[in-house]
C-alpha cells in the first residue's frame, strides 16, 4: 500500500469565517471551495457543519469529517480498494478517489496524490568543526521571511481502542510503528514516506473520539519560531511550545483553534526506513519534549525583566 | 485582599465574552460572558486538562470563548462545549465536569469587580 501521507483534512465547522481567517493567518493559501493549501498543495478543507456534502459527524465534539490520503499511483489506489473492499463498503467518488471507514469509524479518502514537488532549501546552520552551510556574508535572519507551511505533515487521532486501530493501519494499509508512547499509542509511518510519523494514535474514552491536532512541516526551527511568533502577535492562543519532541525529533508549537483541535507548526522530523527498531517510553512530558520554551514579550538584558509590572506575557 | 476592577459593563458588548488577567499572571486567567445585565465569569481553564500546574486556556484567540451563534462556551483545545450559565460540559472531552465559577460584582456605576477572594485559586 504505497500511501504517501495525508493530502487533506476535511472539517465541518460552525464558524466558517473564523476558521478561514485562522487558516489564512496560519499561512495556508485560500484556493476556493473552502480549500486552504500549503506550498505543495496539501490542504485543510472547510465546510459548514450542516453541509450535506460532508461525511457524517462522529457524534463527539470533533469537527474532523474526513482524512484524505495521497497515494503514489492508480495501482496503489486499486490495491487499497481491493483490500478494504473485502470487509467494508468502498465508495468510488466522482473525482476518482475512494472512500471507506477505518475500524474506529473515521472516514478515510484515498486519491492519487495532488502533492506538488517542492524545490526549496532547508534552514542552514554554521557550527565550529563543520563546513559552513551559509557562506560568508549570508545572513540567517530575515525579519520579513515568508515562513509558510510547506506540506501537511501528520494528524493525531483520539481513539477508543488503540490496539484495534493500530492493527487496521498496520495490517490493512501497510503502516509501520516507528515508536510508541506507552499509555498513549503508536507513531505510524505509511510505506510511501520516510517521515517518522504521519499518524499518531492516542487512547481516550469513546466520548473523546476525534482529532487531537494536525500540523504542517515548516522549513526549519527558525520558521517554526517566526511563524508561531507572528501567530501569537495576531492574538492566537498558544497551547504548547515552542519546543522539540523526543520521538521524531521535530520542533513544535501548538495553538488552540476554532476547528476544535490543536493546530501545530513543526519542522525537522526524523526519517526512518525498515531498518529502524521502534522505541518505547511511558507517555508524559518527559518523553514528549526534549525542551520547552514559553513565549514572552520582547525584552533584552538591561531592560525590565519578564514579569515586571505584569509586563511579561506567558502564553 | 482588595476587590479587583475588571472593566465597565459597556466594555463587554451584550452576548460577547472577554478575557482578563486580574491577578497579573501574564495571561487571561478569567473570562466573562455577558448576557444582558447578567454576567457569568469562569476561570480560563478547561477541566479536560485543567490542573493547578497546567491550566489550559479555552480561547483560540483573545476574547474568543463562544461558538459562532454565541450560545455556548467552547474550548478551542478539543471542542468541548459548556453551558454559559452553569459551566457544565455538554459535549466533548470533559463530559460531566464543569468550569470553575469566578464571583463578579456589577456595581451601581456599571463597573465590574471581582470581590476579595472572589475567584483566586486557593493557595
Amino acid at each position: 500500500m504505497n500511501i504517501i501521507g495525508p493530502d487533506a483534512l476535511v472539517f465541518g465547522v460552525d464558524d466558517l469565517a473564523a476558521c478561514a481567517q485562522y487558516l489564512t493567518d496560519y499561512g495556508l493559501a485560500p484556493a476556493g471551495n473552502g480549500r486552504f493549501e500549503a506550498l505543495d498543495g496539501t490542504a485543510i478543507v472547510l465546510a459548514h457543519k450542516d453541509d450535506a456534502g460532508l461525511p457524517a459527524p462522529m457524534g463527539t465534539a470533533s469537527m474532523l469529517r474526513k482524512t484524505i490520503y495521497g497515494v503514489a499511483d492508480q495501482a496503489a489506489l486499486g490495491a487499497i480498494a481491493e483490500e478494504l473492499g473485502r470487509d467494508r463498503e468502498v465508495k468510488r467518488l466522482p473525482d476518482g478517489s475512494i472512500e471507506a471507514l477505518d475500524d474506529m469509524g473515521f472516514v478515510l479518502g484515498f486519491q492519487v496524490t495532488v502533492r506538488r514537488a517542492l524545490d526549496m532549501p532547508a534552514e542552514t546552520i554554521n557550527a565550529p568543526g563543520a563546513a559552513p552551510q551559509r557562506k560568508p556574508n549570508v545572513v540567517a535572519v530575515d525579519e520579513n521571511a515568508p515562513a509558510l507551511p510547506r506540506t501537511l505533515s501528520h494528524v493525531v487521532y483520539f481513539v477508543p481502542d488503540v490496539p484495534r486501530a493500530e492493527k487496521f493501519y498496520v495490517e490493512r494499509l501497510g503502516f509501520a510503528c516507528t515508536d510508541r508512547l506507552v499509555g498513549a499509542g503508536p507513531f505510524l509511518r505509511p510505506a510511501g514516506t520516510l517521515d517518522h510519523h504521519t499518524l499518531f494514535l492516542i487512547q481516550t474514552p469513546p466520548f473523546m473520539k476525534g482529532i487531537e491536532h494536525f500540523t504542517f512541516h515548516m522549513g526549519g526551527p527558525t520558521e517554526v519560531m517566526q511563524a508561531g511568533s507572528r501567530f501569537v502577535n495576531k492574538g492566537y492562543q498558544s497551547f504548547w511550545g515552542p519546543g522539540r519532541h523526543k520521538m521524531g525529533s521535530n520542533w513544535f508549537w501548538y495553538f488552540n483553534s476554532p476547528l476544535g483541535c490543536h493546530v501545530e507548526y513543526d519542522a525537522d522530523m526524523d526519517l526512518h526506513d525498515e531498518q529502524w527498531t521502534a522505541r518505547e517510553a511511558p507517555a508524559g512530558a518527559d518523553a514528549s519534549q526534549l525542551f520547552l520554551f514559553e513565549k514572552r514579550d520582547n525584552w533584552a538584558p538591561g531592560g525590565p525583566p519578564p514579569g515586571a509590572a505584569g509586563a511579561a506575557e506567558r502564553h | 485582599m482588595d476587590s479587583v476592577y475588571l472593566c465597565r459593563l459597556d466594555d463587554i458588548p451584550d452576548g460577547t465574552s472577554r478575557g482578563f488577567d486580574p491577578w497579573r499572571e501574564g495571561r487571561d486567567t478569567v473570562f466573562v460572558v455577558r448576557q444582558g445585565a447578567v454576567l457569568h465569569a469562569w476561570r480560563n481553564a478547561c477541566p479536560h486538562y485543567g490542573t493547578r500546574d497546567r491550566e489550559v486556556p479555552l480561547a483560540w484567540r483573545k476574547d474568543a470563548y463562544l461558538d459562532a451563534d454565541r450560545s455556548s462556551i467552547v474550548c478551542a483545545a478539543h471542542g468541548a462545549r459548556f453551558d454559559i450559565a452553569t459551566g457544565i460540559c455538554t459535549l466533548g472531552p470533559c463530559l460531566g465536569q464543569g468550569l470553575q465559577r469566578v464571583e463578579v460584582e456589577l456595581a451601581p456605576d456599571n463597573n465590574i469587580y471581582i470581590p476579595p477572594q472572589g475567584g483566586r485559586r486557593p493557595i
